[in-house]
C-alpha cells in the first residue's frame, strides 16, 4: 500500500521478508527500528538547533555591520548588568572554529562563515531526513505486520 | 541417581559463571562503544577546524582558547597540532575498532558455550525425568 510510493522497490522485498519473520524476529525488527528512528530523529533536533544558533550569529553579524563606527552602545556584563560602551571595529571579528580555536576574520569572511557553515548543515539535514522517513516507514510497516500476526494468532490459542 | 545431580549442580555453576562472564563483556562492549561514538564526533570537529585553517591566508590571527584567555597561534603551529590530534584520534580509533571486534568475538563464542551448557542440563534433566 503505502509502499508502493517512490523508492519503494527496497522496502516491498523487505516487507516480504518480514511477512515471513517469527513473532519474535518481527519484534526485535521493530525494536532495533524504533531506536535507530529515536537516534535519527535526535540527530535531526541538533542539526536544527545548530542551524538556529549560526542563523543567529549571521543576523547578529549582519546587525552589527549596520552600526557606525563610534557608536555608542550597552554592553551586557551580565544578564541584569549593563556598562556604556562605544563601537570601535566592527570590521574584525573573532570566530569560533571549534576545538577551542579562534579565527580573526574581517566582516564578510565572518558572514561567509556562518553562510559556508548553515549550507553544509542543511546538506546534511537533507540527507538525515531521507534516511530517517526510509527508517520511519520500516519500522511502521514492521508494526503493522507485527500487529496482524497478533491477531492471527490470537484466536487459535 | 547422586552422581547425576551433582553433575547437573556442576553444570548450572558453570553456567552462571558463563552468564557473568557474558554480561561483563556485553557491559565492556557497550563501553567501547560510547567510547568509540566520542572520539568520532571529535575528530569530526577535529577535521573541520582543519578545513577551516586550511582556508585561511598565511597572515590571518589565530588564536588558541586556553582556559578563559586566548592566546596567539601561529597559524603553522596550530595546523601542525590540529594535524597531530587527527592522527592521534584516528589512531585510538583503530585501536579501539580491533578491541571491539575481539570483545565481540569473545562475545559470540561464550554465546554458543552457555548454548552447550544449557543443551547438556536439558537432556541431563530429560534423563532424570525418565528415571
Amino acid at each position: 500500500m503505502a509502499s508502493s510510493r517512490g523508492g519503494g522497490s527496497q522496502q516491498v522485498i523487505r516487507s516480504g521478508d518480514m511477512e515471513k519473520m517469527s513473532l519474535d524476529q518481527l519484534k526485535a525488527v521493530k525494536e532495533q527500528a524504533d531506536i535507530e528512528v529515536n537516534l535519527l530523529q535526535d540527530s535531526l533536533n541538533n542539526i536544527r538547533t545548530a542551524t538556529g544558533r549560526l542563523e543567529n550569529a549571521s543576523a547578529a553579524l549582519h546587525d552589527l555591520s549596520l552600526r557606525p563606527q563610534g557608536k555608542k552602545m550597552l554592553v551586557p556584563l551580565t544578564a541584569s548588568l549593563y556598562v556604556p560602551g562605544t563601537l570601535d571595529d566592527a570590521d574584525k571579528v573573532l570566530v569560533d572554529i571549534g576545538t577551542g580555536y579562534f579565527v580573526e576574520k574581517t566582516m564578510a569572511e565572518g558572514k561567509d562563515y556562518c553562510e559556508r557553515k548553515i549550507n553544509l548543515l542543511k546538506s546534511n539535514f537533507d540527507q538525515l531526513i531521507e534516511v530517517a522517513s526510509k527508517k520511519k516507514t520500516l519500522a511502521d510497516e514492521a508494526g503493522l505486520i507485527l500487529q496482524a500476526k497478533l491477531k492471527q494468532s490470537s484466536p487459535s490459542s | 541417581m547422586s552422581s547425576s545431580s551433582t553433575a547437573l549442580r556442576d553444570l548450572q555453576r558453570d553456567l552462571e559463571n558463563k552468564a557473568n562472564d557474558l554480561s561483563k563483556l556485553q557491559k565492556d562492549i557497550a563501553k567501547s562503544h560510547q567510547v568509540r561514538k566520542k572520539y568520532t564526533i571529535q575528530l569530526g570537529e577535529n577535521e573541520l577546524v582543519l578545513k577551516e585553517l586550511d582556508l585561511l591566508n598565511e597572515d590571518a590571527n589565530v588564536y588558541k582558547l586556553i582556559g578563559p584567555v586566548l592566546v596567539k597561534q601561529d597559524l603553522a603551529e596550530a595546523n601542525a597540532n590540529v594535524r597531530k590530534r587527527i592522527e592521534y584520534i584516528s589512531a585510538e580509533l583503530k585501536r579501539l575498532d580491533s578491541s571491539l571486534q575481539d570483545l565481540e568475538e569473545k562475545q559470540h563464542s561464550k554465546r554458543e558455550a552457555i548454548l552447550k551448557v544449557q543443551q547438556r542440563i536439558q537432556s541431563l534433566q530429560a534423563g532424570k525425568a525418565k528415571a
